[in-house]
């Protein structure tokens, strides 16, 4: 590459350079590693090292109890612990063909869309922050920390939830958090608004994501992205609406996808601003599931001895970093036989060497922080 | 956008939407901070503000533990261990020992659950901060204790029935109205 531009002379001659962004990076939100072979500004190549962050999730479900894994799968994604925390309890349910309480389900999708909000605002705080805004990271985490309260209240935990469990959930909601949490959401959703003056219409931050690390629909299909990075490219895909679980079949929400904004289709600013849109539907659905939730038992009976028959399942849900996949294997015991998980993050971390052939360093920050990956959840 | 005057209105639209971003960021000055000044200037400690849900620090009261080792064995990282000891000649249980490792603990909750009486529960403490692992585990048996026998017809000595309440407060928090994980034994 570097003979193609510069002529190679006698005296000075160019040589790429190697570079290391992390393990220790901010921008690559936990330890992750790319190795960057740059000429100059322009990046020739960049290959994702991942592995820094396993902790062999996958291989502790074998020496767990179904119920005694379910705390475990929090850690799988710690800024979406509800989705693996569902993930899990799903696959299990369908393993035993047991059945979810009518009020657990409600309880269940208010505790995750609450987490989808938490998560895209970590999301979109931090994207502001990599491109060097500092301000909006700290008015996102602000109403973050209202949630966090509020969490607290429902399952006792801030990050590691272990609410959602076999047959339901741990505990009820009741009406008083309830009320709180549409006093949140009455203050939740003009803040939005105000996040869109302060970042979304700026012009410096248009500058730097439009137009960059353009991925077009084919491209989204061939790398397997997931999530809102798969519908910011256009592409009207979501668990929640085509394969649809728990009562989500009842709510009325959009999907948002992109549509070049500011730019051209499927570049780092529409990836941005489905997860700003998704704020607002998060927030309608859980409007609709305070006002349609019935009374009853939150959980049903479950026998602490649980053991599924033997069989295999796989069970998706829609995580905020995409498409969550479970598949346990039970063979008749107590322990599953073998738990797997799939996730968005990972499929991500394909499509980047692609994308940063011949854009600058700045721009690799840019792409990494639009596909808002997250360390934990590519090496489980 | 080209020539002359979409240079100019590129600088217009910089410059109206920076100035967009200050006045929110100076609208700040007059919001209430949602920061405290931590652990000093705050009326009431943190710890008093939290919710009774909060999973903080395992505290045991052995008072009204029934030496049933469920939360022993529903643990899903072993971090409670419990020995109870037999004298032969009275044929009375006491405990031996009550152990639980602060640091292997994740908080879930299980054990809580798990408990028939109460006696094991998150407290709302979370300052734990020690100089070494092996001040992080908890020894709850400072003196030989019995095991709790739960009466028939509710608790009658005036010392347990406060502790007891405390405990039965605790599992009615967590309750579900039916049903509930354990229900059915099987």
């Amino acid at each position: 590459m570097s003979e193609a531009v510069y002529p190679q002379s006698e005296v000075f001659h160019t040589e790429d350079m190697t570079i290391s962004v992390g393990p220790q990076h901010p921008s690559t939100h936990g330890v992750l590693r790319f190795v960057v072979r740059t000429d100059g500004e322009v990046i020739g190549e960049a290959i994702p090292d991942v592995g820094y962050l396993h902790r062999s999730i996958e291989k502790i479900g074998e020496k767990c109890t179904y119920h005694g894994y379910v705390p475990y799968t929090d850690r799988a994604d710690y800024l979406a612990a509800m989705f693996a925390n569902q993930g899990f309890c799903m696959a299990a349910e369908k393993l035993a063909a047991t059945e979810v309480t009518r009020r657990g389900e409600f309880c269940r999708v208010i505790a995750c869309e609450l987490n989808r909000i938490a998560s895209h605002l970590i999301s979109v705080g931090t994207f502001g922050q990599d491109i060097g805004a500092i301000t909006p990271f700290l008015h996102a985490l602000r109403e973050r920390e209202t949630i966090n309260d509020l969490m607290e209240e429902i399952c006792g935990a801030r990050l590691t939830y272990n609410y959602i469990r076999i047959g339901g959930v741990g505990y009820d909601i009741t009406q008083e958090t309830c009320d709180k949490i549409l006093t949140f959401l009455d203050h939740f959703d003009p803040i939005v608004d105000e996040y869109n003056r302060l970042l979304s219409y700026n012009k410096i931050y248009i500058e730097r994501l439009a137009n960059v690390a353009v991925i077009t629909k084919e491209e989204a299909f061939q790398y397997n992205l997931v999530g809102p990075n798969l519908r910011a490219s256009g592409i009207k895909w979501d668990i929640r609406r085509d394969i649809p679980y728990s009562v989500y079949p009842e709510l009325d929400f959009e999907v948002p996808v992109g549509h070049g904004e500011k730019g051209t289709l499927g570049d780092c600013y529409d990836r941005y601003w489905v997860r700003m849109q998704e704020l607002q539907e998060s927030s309608k659905i859980v409007r609709q599931c305070l006002k349609m939730m019935p009374k009853g038992p939150a959980i049903s009976k479950v026998p602490r001895k649980f053991k599924p028959p033997a069989g295999e399942v796989y069970v998706r849900v829609e995580a905020p970093r995409g498409d969550m996949g479970y598949y346990v294997v039970s063979d008749g015991s107590e322990y599953p036989y073998r738990v797997r998980i799939r996730t968005g993050s990972f499929t991500a971390m394909g499509i980047i060497d692609k994308l940063s052939r011949g854009i600058m360093v700045a721009d690799l920050i840019a792409l990494i922080a639009s596909l808002d990956v997250d360390a934990p959840e590519i090496d489980r | 956008m080209n020539g002359f005057g979409g240079y100019i209105k590129n600088i217009v639209e910089t410059v109206s939407t920076i100035f967009e971003g200050l006045a929110i960021t100076l609208s700040h000055l007059v919001r209430r901070p949602m920061t405290i000044q931590y652990p000093d200037r705050i009326p009431k400690p943190v710890q008093e503000t939290l919710p009774l849900r909060y999973r903080g620090i395992l505290e045991v009261d052995l008072d009204i533990c029934t030496g049933c080792l469920a939360c022993e064995r529903v643990c899903p990282i072993s971090c409670i261990t419990i020995g109870i000891d037999m004298n032969k000649e009275t044929k009375q249980r006491t405990f031996g020992h009550f152990d639980i490792d602060i640091c292997k603990c994740m908080y879930c909750g299980l054990c809580a659950e798990a408990c028939p009486t109460g006696s094991i529960r998150h407290s709302q403490e979370f300052e734990g901060a020690s100089y070494s692992p092996a001040g992080l585990v908890r020894h709850f048996v400072t003196r030989p204790v019995a095991l709790y026998k739960p009466k028939k017809g509710g608790e009658t000595d005036p010392t347990m029935v406060e502790k007891v309440k405390i405990g039965q407060e605790y599992l009615d928090e967590f309750a579900t109205p039916e049903g509930g994980a354990g229900a059915g034994e099987g």
